[in-house]
């Protein structure tokens, strides 16, 4: 994800909160720490596939303001 | 080749603290150094000795250790072997150990960071085994054997203090295990009857090679009836059988089957090649898919398996062991009727490399190694 974002692509990680360490630290080892990380509640296994489409309804609105800053 | 001396001048090289074992290690802990345990001091003196047996670059990285990537120069490598209490002599299997570790195919960064109870599992063949006193008998995964013991141990501090493997930020795994601590060990050649693993890998007998596996913990194989190799490799293959292995869903996945020497004597004198066990081994280890959950049956295997499972029945074979050749087999340990099966994370592959001189010729012992 890191080398995409350095190619100019619009990129973010997708984690759960216990991740948000890990993608922080990983972004900052491959050079692209301001990798947006978008967080969303764990867990994202073991759930229901209604409630994955919750996770993912958090995600989204971020994503979108992602986009539309990228293409500022 | 730069001094010792040099080299620790150089910024966070190395820090000046009371003289004092606890102090060192009060200082090591509150900077969430190490594994928990009481650690070696390395001081220049037992960090230069370390370095005699390294015959390359001291500040040239061997490799760079997942997550953090961090550089695995011999220098910070000898810090930690000296930490973990080796002796000079283990350095050149820690060193080789580090590199085999970093090839891209055994996936260092998915072992490290999973929240899987996986390891890197070490496992030593050839000459040097003997050189070092190394354990592949009694006890072999136990405690009592320094060498086992302490490269282990180094291996844990390296993925630690360069690979940043920190419980909860570098290494996420939801309770990990005791593979965390130490997991080196040696195969019993004298009591293999086949031919050993590194040779089984395309490395001659005479060559000390490491052999890295991604390892969950071994699980016992219990058989103290059979007097078959078939009634051997039957309770072996039943005890792979799990619902639960993440071996399951990835096909080149390559777990590790350990015969104690004994079960390998009773399948061997029956005919049985290795060749051959392995094959029967993943025939006799597949599991009806009825067995699983439904909703694994639903949303894994009927979904990111589809091209077999869609519309597969509840009695359909559901396969332990995908290929037969990925199935490692090594025998390991002493005298008694236990065998043991290790799953892997998965998505790793094993990987092999021998020990070898600065020439390119393999290693005749640990001498060969040192600084020339």
């Amino acid at each position: 994800m890191s080398e995409l974002r350095k190619r100019g692509l619009v990129t973010a990680v997708i984690c759960t909160d216990p991740f948000l360490k890990l993608g922080k630290a990983q972004s900052r080892v491959f050079g692209t720490p301001d990798l947006p990380l978008i967080v969303i509640p764990h867990p994202l296994g073991g759930i229901s596939l209604e409630k994955v489409e919750g996770r993912a309804e958090v995600a989204i609105p971020e994503f979108v303001n992602l986009i539309k800053e990228h293409t500022k | 080749m730069s001094d010792l001396s040099d080299l620790l001048k150089a910024p966070d090289a190395s820090l000046e603290t009371k003289d004092d074992f606890f102090a060192i290690n009060e200082l090591y802990m509150e900077k969430g150094w190490g594994d928990g345990l009481p650690l070696i001091p390395p001081t220049e003196a037992r960090v230069a000795a370390m370095l005699e047996y390294c015959d390359r670059p001291w500040n040239e990285p061997v490799g760079k250790v997942a997550p953090r990537y961090g550089e695995a120069t011999p220098l910070r490598l000898a810090a930690n072997a000296v930490m973990a209490g080796c002796k000079p002599e283990y350095f050149p299997l820690i060193v080789l150990a580090v590199e085999v570790m970093c090839d891209e195919a055994f996936n260092l960064y998915g072992l490290q960071a999973t929240t899987h109870p996986c390891a890197p599992l070490v496992i030593v063949n050839g000459p040097g085994v003997k050189e070092l006193g190394m354990n592949s008998g009694h006890n072999a995964f136990g405690p009592g054997t320094h060498s086992n013991a302490t490269i282990g141990r180094a291996i844990r501090l390296i993925l630690l203090n360069v690979g940043g493997a920190i419980p909860g930020l570098g290494d996420m795994a939801t309770f990990g295990g005791p593979n965390k601590y130490s997991y080196c060990v040696a195969e019993n050649e004298a009591g293999n009857p086949w031919e050993p693993l590194h040779v089984e890998r395309g490395f001659p007998r005479e060559a000390t090679c490491v052999t890295v596996v991604g390892a969950e913990c071994p699980h016992n194989v219990n058989d103290h009836e059979s007097i078959s190799g078939v009634g051997i490799l039957t309770t072996i293959a039943g005890t792979l059988i799990s619902t639960g292995s993440n071996d399951i869903y990835y096909p080149d996945a390559m777990p590790l089957v350990v015969m104690g020497p004994e079960h390998a004597a009773t399948v061997a004198n029956d005919g049985i090649s290795k060749k051959d066990a392995k094959k029967f081994i993943a025939e006799h280890s597949t599991i009806p898919l009825g067995t699983f959950s439904k909703e694994n049956i639903e949303r894994r295997f009927r979904t990111a398996f589809a091209s077999v499972y869609k519309n597969a029945g509840m009695d359909a074979p559901v396969p332990m062991i995908h290929n037969p050749d990925n199935l490692l087999i090594a025998v390991i340990g002493g005298a008694g009727k236990h065998s043991a099966i290790i799953p892997t994370f998965g998505a790793t592959k094993a990987v092999t490399r021998a020990l070898k001189r600065k020439d390119g010729q393999y290693a005749r012992g640990m001498k060969d190694m040192r600084r020339a």
